[in-house]
């Protein structure tokens, strides 16, 4: 099978650069080995948030601060700075509109109340620029009854901190009241799902009316559509008082949403997205990655001029840590000189964690390597690279579609 | 250190699972029915329980689909439908019922069906008969069971097979049941097909139910008993004949493949890869520019394609899409890739009936808004399904081939001469 | 406060409930006082094996007939802390078949079942031995849970009338000349210090008895001893596998509940160290080369955990070298010994002869108060041990677990509704009910609590999908957010002790995962840095 560019790893960064080529007119491929952490979606993307314990308030002028290894030093601080104006614009074409800017981080909640540093939070999810002003007004937190994977608790703790007048309450309608006997399924795609029916949401959101009266703002769980948002704007439109929704423990139903509307897209501009398959080798002639092969496919081969791998971290695989070292799985690629095992971690499991770092090497336009030498037509993009520590600096979703954008275009260019 | 210690990944497959929950959102059974302990949880997290006490078993894992969407949306390869369905395997004690045992052995049914087709076809469609077997067989009465072809394809090829000896490349073809039984017409589009690209085609020399109702029915002694039938006449094709096994149902040959090595425990890898999808076959030989085919100017249709949950499983999809869009006058559409509910025998039961059309109920809005001229499909199942449930006929991709193959032109591109 | 006690113990592991236990039964008025939580020390930090005695029967005959003796006991009185796996006793073909003869020998001398059994059929009895054994003796081996047994003691010690004190450490002893008639406490929540009057005070405080001792003036010369242990994420084996042969480093896997684990090693550290000791690299080497020999299966199973526990060894006092070192049970007089009068130490001894050592030090104690009473422990069972048959029992998969943690207390569990059956931790089948239940009943203050008391974080994902559920109920029933949030915090980072020395494969890919999670997505962190509890 022949494309023109295959992509393996159907995350953020894969479906990103798919989109990308695919719009521009490139025949793509998706090959992708189950689905990806977008399902652990906080509702917000990340630039750069955090300079060690700090907060970063303009994220491109933290650029020149990076190691030399990092992605965003490796674009350099115009190009990023190009790359993330485009970003809202680019999810805007495809259905799903976020708030924020670029130059200016603002602030999320999190599920457990902490006020975070970010880039751009989905619409109609909690936001705000300013701490000393969060106008919310009266606030009532209200989550679903017998809904454990929300904690209005904590988020009630967390704004009364900030001296909100917050209150607690729950809601319920029959239907999902039938989805909890099941003792574990009460999950929040399983939610989403019965709220997904006409009836269900009518009904819903009348219960939650009721319990607004007399609120400025209703802080719910996100919950309302896998598929698209719908049911969300139904149910925003309808209520008078303000709407803010907060992400919930996994699975994140708005984080499946963008993983689906993103697939849909790819697919719609005449992508092929492959779920479930996983490849397992490929043939390089010199520096050039010739084909690939996959497990469900075996001696089909996968033939592209371009390939990108955006197989994620040791969560998804695309890194795999042995006793005592670190490898890509697929091609080895050249990988982060990581030493000794004693020498990955840090005691305190919130500390700066060094595993976090590691990932595949790669020179300036993302090309990885083997044994030293560059694959001149294979990129790699996402958390697979090296360097950037998504969780201590808040930079995860920035260099995923970053990477991706930046590769795409190169690859367009050539 | 030995290398395999250095590893710290599990080979106990249900280990690799991290929790994450992927799983649950893509199962079509746990949203509608809460009786059904979702993936996660009938599979690794309870796996665990029972290797400490079998008395951890749970009877609702029987309202899993096997669709194994599961493993699919898994990124950490958790073969989580496997784990469940070996569970039942190993541990479910309950026997099955008559109607189970009707509903699993296709074939015995279908000998007899097929012998006196008018009237068993006229018999159960009448209004009583379904009532009756609603009441007392548990057969959900709003069912409409498929009809039994008079004439049997076996018996179609039998004539033909003379012809077949002509070619100079072979293959074999595992019909099953349905084409067997129900619907010959298939089987005959196949060997139009092939025919035409130079390939004769063959039966293998014993073919049973590939049985996978019996295994889902957990008459597991005599899926085996089949399931050694059938490897030993296709490891007999593959190795004996160097004909490859070819087939139109993608749950047949998921099962033949997969099912047999995962929850029978056959010993099958030396042929697995010479057991495929007619489609992928051809696909192949078109790719790599041995073969062509060419098409009827006068062929257009709107086709909408529904993945079986066996075909996402196989990643397979992608070569009878690929071979419906060479056609030129095809215009096809991708339904999106889940369920339709049936998931073979379990939504002709009764106490499934209602899940089995919640589950469906998606792509039957889908379809209905899409109106397209008819939908394709690689499982005869799933075929069922939608044409119970909807307004469309569904056709096999490789039916729509063969309606739309120019075959004089074919013949004469590959150089075909008898 | 001045409050007067017949009895205090110091120290809340297995001997110390369980002295608890014995003094209430026998009528006197008790308290017993822990610096953290119940089962914090080497109780909760070893095999989990209710040893046959096998082990010390060729070295050390008196402690293997106390082993067998109360292996017996503990089966009738703590049957719901016990599973009766049985074990075996492998020969391997690097292994002296001769040593096997002996073995047995000394077995029977001590009075312990051993049955030598062909290699096939040890095959047969338990399928993941390695294939290659050439030698087999099947003995009454088992495991139990130190948590259950721990906490089982200490209800039962409530209901004949204990007081009890998590969380308070003791800074010094009362004195009434050269008596000592009392203890001061630091109570760690209420940061305050208390003052307790006792005719006796019991040092029951393992390893760290040392430093009780010398608080109160006397030495006990004492060998920390750090042993390893790896827990493995399932049940490998159904029976106890140990090897045939000189004691040696990872040669026991007990199956315990829904792992099994593997252990141990045996290094001697500084007393200085024992509050921070950690598993060592090489030590997760070592367990994992030489336990694959017993059962090769473990060399492809995911490894959960490294954990460390020091055992109190002590030298006898006629040998202050240390040369001597004894595993059998040290009661000390310190009145006759070193002049100090109401004041004991039990120490030494084992897990599975915790109760002996309670009886000991409880015979000591009444001796002491002129108290003539029968020690009970060993004929009336532990709460949860009952006989009991609930026909309405429901059949959940929650249900069953809770059973099998809780015994015939199950049924102060609530379940019938939703809510109460909807589940905490999913590993382990934990529901709302349960935790509320070991909150309410249990002396659960925070999240380390509730997981040695329930299995909440114990199971494959350490606590990633569980424990902000839990630290929810936690929140609710303390009414306090923010200290649930930190206790979380801090639960998390005590899950990432075990997990770090083990961190590849899987383990790694699920760890970065929780940090996504809680540190990513939730953005918490850690605001008060300890190292333990």
């Amino acid at each position: 099978m022949k494309f023109d560019t295959i992509i393996i790893g159907g995350g953020l960064a894969g479906l990103v650069a798919g989109i990308k080529l695919t719009s521009e007119g490139q025949k793509c491929a998706i090959i992708s080995s189950g689905q990806s952490a977008l399902h652990f979606f906080s509702g917000s993307f990340d630039l750069l948030g955090y300079n060690g314990t700090k907060e970063i308030d303009n994220p491109i002028e933290a650029i020149a601060d990076l190691d030399a290894k990092h992605p965003y030093s490796k674009m350099g601080t115009a190009t990023v700075a190009a790359l993330a104006d485009e970003v809202k614009d680019f999810f805007d074409k495809i259905g799903i509109r976020f708030n924020g800017e670029t130059t200016r981080n603002h602030y999320r909640i999190s599920p457990t109340g902490e006020l975070r540093k970010t880039w751009l939070t989905l619409d109609k999810h909690f936001y705000c620029n300013n701490l000393e002003n969060l106008s919310l007004g009266k606030t009532l937190i209200l989550n679903i009854d017998g809904f454990l994977d929300f904690h209005p608790h904590f988020l009630s703790d967390g704004l009364k901190r900030q001296g909100v007048d917050c209150h607690v309450a729950s809601v319920t309608i029959d239907e999902l009241q039938r989805l909890r006997t099941s003792p574990t399924e009460m999950r929040s795609a399983n939610i989403a799902k019965v709220l997904h029916k006409d009836d269900s949401i009518v009904r819903f959101t009348e219960k939650v009316a009721e319990k607004a009266q007399g609120f400025d703002t209703v802080i719910l769980p996100s919950v309302f559509g896998i598929y698209d948002s719908l049911m969300e704007n139904y149910l925003v439109e309808r209520l008078k008082c303000n709407v803010r929704l907060v992400s919930t423990f996994p699975p994140s139903a708005p984080g499946i949403r963008l993983q689906m509307m993103l697939k849909q897209h790819f697919q719609n501009l005449g992508g092929v997205y492959m779920l479930g398959d996983m490849v397992t080798n490929g043939h390089l002639d010199g520096d050039r990655l010739m084909d690939i092969h996959t497990a469900n496919h075996k001696d089909i081969p996968f033939e592209a001029d371009n390939f990108i791998i955006a197989t994620g971290s040791f969560f998804s695989h695309g890194l795999q840590a042995h006793h005592n070292s670190i490898c890509e799985p697929i091609f080895n690629l050249d990988v982060t000189n990581c030493g000794e095992r004693q020498q990955w971690f840090d005691k305190n499991v919130f500390g700066p964690q060094p595993y976090m770092t590691f990932g595949v090497v790669t020179d300036n336009n993302f090309h990885p390597q083997i044994d030293g030498r560059s694959v001149e037509n294979l990129y790699a993009v996402g958390s697979l690279l090296e360097s950037a520590n998504c969780l201590k600096e808040a930079s995860g979703a920035g260099v995923s579609i970053l990477s991706a954008l930046n590769v795409a275009n190169n690859i367009l260019k050539r | 250190m030995d290398k395999k210690v250095a590893l710290n990944i599990s080979t106990s497959n249900f280990e690799q699972c991290l929790k994450c929950t992927i799983c649950t959102v893509y199962c079509p059974v746990s949203a509608v029915n809460p009786d059904y302990p979702g993936p996660k949880q009938a599979g690794p997290d309870n796996e665990r329980m029972r290797l400490k006490n079998a008395d951890f078993y749970d009877k609702s894992l029987k309202y899993c689909l096997n669709c194994k969407r599961c493993e699919v949306a898994c990124p950490s390869n958790v073969k989580i439908g496997d784990i469940i369905q070996a569970a039942r395997i190993k541990y479910s004690t309950d026997k099955p019922k008559l109607r189970d045992m009707i509903l699993a052995n296709t074939d015995i049914v279908g000998t007899m069906a097929s012998t006196f087709a008018p009237i068993v076809n006229t018999m159960v469609g009448l209004k009583p008969v379904k009532m009756i077997m609603d009441r007392t067989l548990a057969i959900d009465h709003h069912r409409t069971f498929p009809k039994y072809s008079s004439q049997r394809f076996e018996s179609w090829f039998k004539k033909q097979a003379a012809d077949q000896d002509k070619f100079d490349k072979h293959i074999s073809y595992f019909h099953g049941c349905y084409v067997n039984y129900n619907y010959p017409k298939l089987g005959q589009d196949l060997v139009k097909i092939l025919n035409a690209i130079g390939y004769g085609v063959h039966l293998l020399e014993k073919e049973k139910c590939c049985g996978v109702a019996l295994i889902s029915n957990g008459l597991i002694g005599q899926a085996k008993r089949q399931a050694l039938l059938n490897t030993e006449s296709i490891r007999k094709s593959v190795k004996e004949q160097g004909r490859t096994v070819l087939g139109t149902s993608s749950t047949c040959i998921f099962t033949l493949r997969d099912e047999y090595h995962h929850l029978l425990d056959i010993d099958n890898e030396d042929i697995k890869d010479g057991i495929e999808l007619a489609t992928r076959f051809i696909f192949r030989l078109i790719d790599s520019e041995d073969i062509k085919l060419a098409f009827r100017d006068d062929y257009k249709a709107r086709i909408a394609y529904h993945t079986p949950c066996h075909m996402e499983k196989l990643g397979w999809a992608i070569y009878s899409t690929s071979l419906m869009r060479m056609i030129p006058g095809v215009q096809l559409t991708m339904l999106d890739s889940q369920c339709c509910g049936i998931a073979g025998t379990y939504g002709f039961k009764k106490e499934n009936y209602e899940v089995s059309q919640k589950i469906g109920e998606t792509i039957f809005r889908q379809i209905e808004t899409l109106q397209p001229d008819f939908v394709a499909t690689d499982c005869e199942t799933c075929k069922w399904q939608i044409e119970m449930s909807t307004s469309v006929e569904v056709q096999n991709p490789i039916s729509i081939i063969a309606d739309a193959l120019d075959v004089e032109k074919t013949m004469k591109l590959n150089k075909v001469n008898l | 406060m001045d409050k007067a006690y017949d009895v205090i113990i110091i120290g809340g592991g297995a001997t110390g409930a369980g002295t608890a236990r014995d003094c209430t039964m026998r009528g006197l008025k008790t308290l017993i006082v822990e610096r953290f939580d119940f089962t914090a020390g080497a109780t909760g930090r070893n095999h989990g094996l209710l040893h046959s005695g096998a082990r010390y029967a060729s070295t050390d005959k008196e402690s293997a007939e106390e082993c067998i003796k109360e292996n017996m006991i503990l089966r009738r009185i703590a049957s719901h802390c016990v599973d009766e796996t049985d074990g075996l006793f492998i020969t391997l073909p690097e292994d002296d078949l001769n040593f096997q003869k002996s073995f047995v020998e000394a077995c029977l001398k001590s009075g312990i079942k051993a049955d030598i059994i062909d290699p096939k059929e040890a095959l047969l009895l338990e399928p993941s031995v390695n294939p290659e054994l050439i030698g087999a003796v099947r003995v009454p081996d088992g495991s139990i849970d130190p948590f259950r047994l721990t906490i089982s003691n200490i209800v039962d010690a409530q209901r004949y009338g204990a007081d009890v004190l998590t969380y308070h450490e003791l800074t010094d002893f009362i004195f009434d000349g050269t008596s000592i008639v009392g203890v001061k406490l630091y109570d760690k929540a209420g940061n305050r210090t208390l003052e307790y009057r006792s005719k006796v005070v019991i040092n029951a405080g393992g390893i760290w008895g040392y430093k009780i001792a010398k608080l109160a003036g006397a030495t006990v010369n004492m060998m920390p001893s750090k042993g390893s242990l790896l827990i493995m994420g399932h049940r490998i084996n159904n029976m106890v596998i140990n090897r045939c042969r000189k004691p040696a480093d990872a040669d026991i896997l007990v199956p315990g509940d829904t792992v099994c684990v593997i252990g141990t090693t045996s290094t001697k550290v500084p007393h200085e160290e024992v509050d921070y000791i950690r598993p060592t690299a090489d030590e997760v080497d070592i367990l994992l080369r030489e336990g694959e020999k017993l059962s090769p299966a473990l060399a492809y199973t995911r490894i959960l955990r490294a954990y460390s526990g020091v055992r109190p060894l002590v030298a006898s006092d006629d040998d202050p070298s240390g040369r001597s070192i004894s595993r059998g049970i040290v009661c000390l007089d310190h009145e006759t010994r070193d002049g100090i009068s109401g004041f004991i130490t039990i120490t030494g001894g084992k897990l599975i002869t915790y109760r002996l050592m309670a009886e000991w030090a409880t015979d000591l104690a009444c001796k002491k108060l002129g108290v003539n009473a029968k020690c009970q422990t060993a004929d009336i069972c532990l709460p949860g041990s009952e006989k009991h048959k609930d026909d309405n029992a429901p059949h959940t998969m929650a249900y069953k677990a809770a059973e099998s943690r809780h015994g015939s207390l199950t049924n102060k569990i609530a379940t019938g509704d939703n809510y109460s059956d909807s589940l905490i931790c999913e590993c382990e089948g934990v529901s709302v009910g349960e935790v509320n239940y070991a909150i309410n009943e249990l002396h659960v203050h925070n999240m380390i609590n509730l997981r040695r008391r329930t299995r909440v974080g114990m199971g494959t994902c350490q606590g990633e999908l569980c424990s902000c559920r839990a630290a929810g109920l936690l929140a609710n029933s303390h009414g306090c957010s923010q200290r649930a949030k930190e206790d979380l915090a801090s639960f998390l980072n005590e899950r990432w002790k075990g997990i770090a020395p083990i961190a590849w494969g899987e383990s790694l890919s699920e760890s970065q995962f929780t940090s996504w999670i809680y540190e990513g997505v939730c953005g918490l962190s850690l605001t008060n840095n300890e190292d333990r509890q």
